[in-house]
């Protein structure tokens, strides 16, 4: 079928492009189902439009499938594949490939969209003529329709060349020497795209006006998906940053960091605020309107990065997306408002809150710190274009600034996170919170003792890492109750694994805190046999490889780090990408990462390298904690037992 | 609270400020040369590498800045004089840190702002609700709670 010759087999572009053109028709399908019927009452027509979802999904599956092969059968005719795969690319980077530049990540992007969607309107299917979930759906597909209208139109990733070049551009190439890359923007993408479900769900409630806490127990399990999709992308591209980037860093507070950051942060206060809203009915304007802003930070994160206003590593060629995205970006806002406004009335919440101390005072409290948090990540990362803007002045906003603002705010963080699980609803009496609360101070303040023998210095470090401890304590004693009440189910639902989780967030402050405050570097001018030092730790340098691998020249040291065993950081000339490539080599233990990156490619005829070794404490302490972070909120996702009742027969089992 | 809870939360809070008092003293502000010049590249930006500090980039200017810093470091030069110098080489963006005066000193404040008017905010509505608590009751609640009522 497929004939490969001159112009090679244009076949799949044009089954690439049918596939857009097929899922662009099936969303815009569904749209005027769903319009006409609900416009209509008719809500057995209802139905119909997940038929039109099915089309969508079968054409986006179709485009996706169409680029991976030309990607795979290095179809440079197509332009996507031309510009930025080559014949020598390894397999896993070519199927990576579809996310690594602009046209692809946005295919990417509509194919998981599609994914969510196919999968609401199953799982709905026999609620579909329920009018909040036939809006929901028709808020998603409306999503859907902007999104595939993009690869219909400006973005078209099935572009052709009339003449094939023999061998692609490829990627940058620092987008294809680790693994992390073929998973980290598909999770990251799992999670921004996720929140759509939730956004589509927050809309239709405020449209039909049942704006009870219905639509929020349906939406519970799709928010906590995207949630820890989006928490554990963030991780990966922070873990694949450390890893590649060869700076010994994990976050840079770059623009599109920031992106991903925002709806995460807006996402992360709406899982517990919501706890609220369900037990008590109260908060409804403002879980609406964090759901919102979430979804909306997902849009105005992608104008931001994909649209070149902003520079950036992770920054795609400028294109004309911008202004679209931007213009979305702006009637998401006004729908938003409008609604929240229009139905302001109804939202009143019945309850009221009695006492700052309780636990709807602590969710207000974290709350508050995740907005400010936000606010200030946000502001952060627009000022330098407000002010140029204003009067042409170049400013930067690094991490000092983002250090300074957040630090606090982090700290007040751990420290509501420490408290919360002690406090009852309500209001908590002081002689209650005395009790509660010893042990996971008393844990605390040991932590603080502990870091102190182990070498920590500094106010907010000790405090930050004391705070850990006492979360770790105020969670665990919190499980350990639940588990003697109820079993293993203690530790699952969402108040068991969201102390999971917490622990998990603990255990990552550990090594975020200590790996920023206490690392020690030092740089090496090394002949073969020389020997360095730092921090403690001994390094020989044994040996040189220097070959051509392919076009590439890669300049390997061999490194002999004492107590690890040797590791080899390599650093790599491409012909097509002007400055060499540095492969960091980690040596990682639970105690301290030993970072070793090359600084320079050295001379043809050198035997001299400049060695780079960053010593840095618990940094393998932070994936844990993601670990644990990810595996709490499964957990979560498992539905718990709060109360096992006295006359239940299952006392005593 | 039973007395032996003040006793133990007394220790802790002496074990606490005994050990933040440790951590801060162990804490000096930079004494060398060094360690000065380290803090100042740590908030310079390199120029050409989007974000990253001229410590971490591998770029050839970022070693030039580097290699100035040990130099103005040495000369004996005050931090501010170092970073006007750069800002004067590089632009204003090489500095990591906004500049506290002008309208880059609105990045500073705005957020202290918002922070303190947010919290005065939260606290104004605590106190409505409070309040408010229950002492609204429609005519819908009677009309229910009565016809309720009513049968027994």
């Amino acid at each position: 079928m497929l004939v490969r010759g001159t112009g090679s087999y244009v076949v799949i572009a044009l089954l690439g492009t049918f596939g857009v053109a097929v899922g662009f028709v099936g969303a815009i399908g569904g749209v005027m189902t769903l319009v006409s019927s609900l416009a209509s009452k008719r809500e057995e027509h209802h139905r119909r439009a997940i038929t039109w979802v099915f089309v969508m999904a079968g054409g986006c599956v179709l485009a996706v499938t169409a680029m991976e092969i030309g990607l795979l059968r290095d179809d440079f005719s197509m332009q996507y594949v031309a510009a930025n795969s080559t014949r020598a690319t390894p397999v896993l980077y070519k199927i990576a490939t579809l996310w690594g530049a602009l046209e692809g990540s946005l295919l990417l992007w509509v194919f998981v969209l599609s994914v969510y969607v196919t999968a609401v309107s199953i799982s709905f299917r026999r609620r579909i003529e329920d009018r909040l979930v036939a809006w929901a759906l028709l808020t998603m597909l409306v999503v859907c329709v902007f999104f595939l209208g993009l690869l219909v139109g400006p973005a078209d990733p099935f572009g052709t060349l009339s003449i094939a070049p023999i061998d692609g551009d490829g990627l940058n190439p620092l987008l294809r020497n680790h693994p992390l890359m073929a998973i980290h923007p598909v999770m990251l993408y799992l999670g921004y795209v996720g929140f759509t479900v939730p956004f589509g769900f927050a809309v239709a409630a405020l449209v039909t006006g049942r704006l009870g806490e219905g639509w929020l127990v349906l939406t519970r399990i799709w928010t906590l998906i995207a949630w820890v999709s989006l928490t554990v992308g963030i991780l990966l591209g922070a873990w694949w940053s450390y890893e590649v980037l060869g700076w010994g860093g994990y976050w840079a507070w770059d623009p599109v960091e920031n992106a991903s950051f925002l709806p995460w942060l807006t996402g992360t206060a709406f899982i517990h605020s919501v706890i609220v809203q369900e037990r008590r009915g109260m908060l409804r304007v403002w879980n609406l309107s964090l759901l919102l802003a979430t979804f909306a930070l997902t849009i105005f994160g992608t104008f931001l990065t994909r649209s070149g206003v902003i520079d950036s590593v992770h920054e795609f060629s400028a294109s004309s997306l911008g202004p679209l995205l931007l213009s979305f970006f702006a009637l998401i806002l006004v729908v938003s408002v409008a609604l929240v406004g229009w139905r302001g009335d109804q939202l009143r919440s019945p309850g009221s809150i009695d006492s700052p101390l309780s636990r709807e005072g602590a969710f207000l409290a974290n709350n508050l710190l995740f907005t400010l948090f936000a606010f200030v990540v946000l502001l952060g990362t627009v000022f330098p274009l407000i002010v140029e803007a204003i009067n042409g002045d170049q400013l930067a906003v690094g991490r000092p600034y983002f250090d300074r603002m957040l630090l606090p705010i982090g700290v007040a963080l751990l420290l509501v996170m420490g408290i919360a699980p002690t406090l009852t609803w309500r209001s908590t009496a002081g002689a209650v919170l005395g009790t509660r609360a010893l042990v996971p101070a008393a844990i605390g303040a040991a932590t603080m003792v502990l870091a102190l023998l182990f070498g920590a210095e500094g106010l907010g470090p000790v405090m930050g890492i004391g705070l850990g401890g006492f979360v770790i304590g105020s969670s665990a004693r919190h499980l350990v109750f639940a588990v003697v009440r109820n079993g293993w189910r203690g530790i699952t639902g969402r108040s068991g694994g969201g102390m999971v989780a917490h622990i998990g967030v603990s255990l990552l402050a550990f090594g975020f805190i200590a790996s920023t405050s206490f690392s020690e570097e030092g740089e090496f001018q090394m002949r073969p046999g020389d020997r360095g030092s730092v921090a403690g730790h001994q390094i020989i340098f044994v040996d040189i490889v220097d070959e051509m691998d392919g076009l590439n020249r890669v300049v390997r040291a061999q490194i002999h780090v004492e107590g690890r065993g040797i590791y080899s950081p390599a650093i790599t000339q491409y012909p097509t990408f002007g400055r060499p490539i540095a492969t960091p080599s980690v040596a990682t233990s639970f105690i301290d990462d030993v970072y070793l990156s090359l600084v320079a490619i050295p001379e043809e005829d050198s035997d001299m390298v400049v060695i780079r070794v960053l010593v840095e404490p618990l940094v393998a302490w932070m994936w844990v904690g993601g670990l644990v972070i990810a595996g709490g909120s499964l957990l979560a996702i498992v539905p718990g037992r709060r109360h096992v009742r006295a006359d239940s027969e299952e006392v005593g089992v | 609270m039973k007395q032996r809870h003040w006793i133990s939360w007394f220790c802790i809070a002496l074990v606490s400020s005994l050990a933040l008092v440790a951590a801060s003293v162990a804490d000096d502000p930079p004494a060398t040369e060094a360690e000065r010049a380290y803090e100042i590249k740590a908030t310079m930006l390199c120029p050409v590498c989007d974000g990253q500090n001229v410590l971490e980039s591998n770029a050839p200017v970022a070693a030039a800045i580097r290699a100035q810093v040990d130099e103005l470091v040495s000369e004996g030069r005050s931090d501010a004089e170092i970073r006007a110098w750069m800002a004067r080489q590089y632009g204003k963006d090489v500095n990591a840190n906004p500049p506290r005066t002008g309208i880059g000193s609105l990045i500073w404040i705005v957020p202290v702002f918002v922070a303190v008017a947010s919290t005065g905010f939260l606290v104004f509505a605590f106190r409505k609700w409070r309040v408010g608590r229950g002492s609204e009751l429609s005519d819908d609640d009677v009309t229910i709670v009565s016809s309720l009522r009513e049968p027994t």
